[in-house]
């Protein structure tokens, strides 16, 4: 009997051919280590992500959630809460805002490219970018520069969960509470001294003539952080180990740089590192056969509806010429990504300034360990040389 | 069906037949349209289905959200007074023949 359990280090390491099995044979599957339904298809997906009002995010996002944190973050809320809290940040995101981050984002990944040009091979995930990442948000946010290495380290391990118990080990939580105490001391930096910075205006802004909840407020702030440094220095090593294991792109790129957004939406596509969210039935439904009644939880498989050859012909081929408009690779509907045009920008950076000084930068013999996480996918070490 | 004419900025004019009730944005990404890309699949919430809608069925169109309108700022063409998100407009009778151009970046 077919079995999918998003929580095994098998499917960290490989989730697609199992994807495939569910897209062809069981599009709405009941997975039981996971406790909820799975569907894989792109079509379904991006009806589920279009219908809040059956698939709600209040009860979590996350493929195993954090205590406390479902109902008070964005990724968790339901319209209409969520889209006004969402309007107090989404303007600061937004492509046309973040003119003022791309010379720092260039300096920083110059800086720590520099950091390490002695060091062959080096490790691209802790040595460059888990800490450009660091340095990014830092910057964006406005982060006291004291002890951002395990601001660092915590973002890297709330996004985890323990494989054998398929839930956060106490090293997870304990990650977790760190970053809420970390928020709530933002929080009170802010408050006693408001700046620009987006940070601020989340924290100081009413809906409806109130202020947000403490809860929200930490909770979204934390959320932020991690997403800006762990969501985004996984997808950058997925779009590496792509440039690495497929040389011809990393080539093309080399010979014409003006293609790095192509070879960005394309890993997006290809292996996003954002593979699986969760919802919680409303309403009763009826999917291929199956009914899914209020209370259920369902897997949206993105990284599975990437790759649906009903929507992507040859999707298993990594194809720069491709440009993948509707990718999952960001999630859809009105909680897609917050962060699409600060990840793409520092992608872009990032990729450009590696390939300037390491034209022919490819990856060593290696055993990928990959993060143990139901939600993210993205290695723990990605060794490179020059 | 009633017809919308979306013109690239280039000038490259595509005359569809959208049913009533689909938005333009889904229009122009179900039938291949360049230009548009709706990135938050309607849910006004990402700026990147911007058009600029022809004069005379301006008037025409539902009251922009104050939603709306803040994301209009963010727009990376620039917004001029016929700017609207292509997601917020539903195609009905009374919009038949609709012109709308398409920034060169979204």
């Amino acid at each position: 009997m077919f079995r999918f359990d998003p929580f095994s280090p098998e499917i960290d390491a490989n989730p697609f051919p199992a994807y495939k099995v569910l897209r062809d044979e069981y599009p709405c599957f009941w997975s039981e280590e996971a406790n909820m339904w799975v569907l894989s298809r792109y079509q379904d997906i991006v009806m589920a992500l279009n219908d809040w009002e059956t698939f709600s995010s209040a009860k979590g996002n996350l493929m195993s959630e954090m205590p406390g944190r479902a109902g008070a973050t964005l990724g968790t809320s339901d319209p209409p809460r969520h889209d006004r809290m969402r309007a107090l940040i989404q303007k600061a995101v937004m492509k046309r805002a973040l003119d003022h981050i791309i010379e720092p984002a260039h300096a920083a990944a110059r800086a720590r490219l520099e950091a390490v040009k002695d060091k062959q091979p080096f490790d691209f995930v802790e040595d460059f970018s888990a800490n450009y990442t660091v340095d990014l948000i830092a910057y964006l946010f406005n982060l006291p520069p004291e002890n951002l290495d395990t601001v660092r380290e915590k973002a890297v391990l709330m996004v985890q969960s323990d494989p054998l118990t398929r839930t956060k080990s106490p090293e997870h939580l304990a990650a977790f509470e760190w970053m809420r105490d970390y928020a709530d001391t933002l929080v009170a930096i802010r408050k006693q001294d408001p700046g620009e910075d987006l940070l601020s205006q989340f924290i100081l802004a009413e809906i409806d003539g109130e202020k947000l909840e403490d809860r929200e407020i930490q909770l979204t702030v934390t959320t932020l952080i991690m997403a800006g440094i762990e969501s985004l220095s996984g997808f950058m090593s997925m779009l590496m180990k792509n440039l690495t294991d497929f040389t011809d792109v990393r080539d093309a790129l080399v010979a014409d740089p003006s293609r790095i957004p192509d070879a960005i939406e394309e890993s997006l596509r290809f292996n996003t590192s954002a593979q699986r969210f969760k919802r919680c039935i409303q309403k009763e439904i009826a999917l291929h056969g199956q009914t899914l009644k209020p209370g259920d939880f369902v897997c949206l498989a993105y990284g599975s509806g990437n790759r649906d050859e009903r929507q992507f012909p040859d999707p298993d081929i990594y194809d720069l010429e491709r440009r993948p408009k509707g990718h999952l690779g960001f999630g859809g509907g009105v909680h897609a990504c917050l962060g699409t045009a600060i990840a793409r920008l520092a992608c872009k950076v990032a990729v450009e300034e590696i390939l300037a000084i390491y034209p022919t930068i490819h990856s060593i013999e290696q055993e990928i360990q990959w993060m143990p996480s139901s939600t993210f996918r993205s290695p723990l070490h990605l060794w490179v040389a020059a | 069906m009633p017809k919308v004419i979306y013109v690239d900025f280039q000038g490259n004019r595509s005359e569809l037949e959208i049913a009533n009730g689909m938005t333009l944005m889904q229009g122009a990404v179900m039938n291949g349209i360049e230009g548009i890309e709706g990135e938050c699949s309607g849910s006004c919430a990402c700026a990147t289905c911007h058009c600029y809608v022809d004069e005379a069925y301006l008037g025409h169109l539902p009251e922009m959200t104050e939603n709306e309108n803040e994301l209009l700022e963010g727009t990376i063409g620039e917004r001029l007074a016929n700017s609207r998100l292509s997601c917020q407009i539903r195609m009905a009778a009374e919009l038949d023949g609709i012109v709308v151009h398409l920034p060169e970046e979204q």
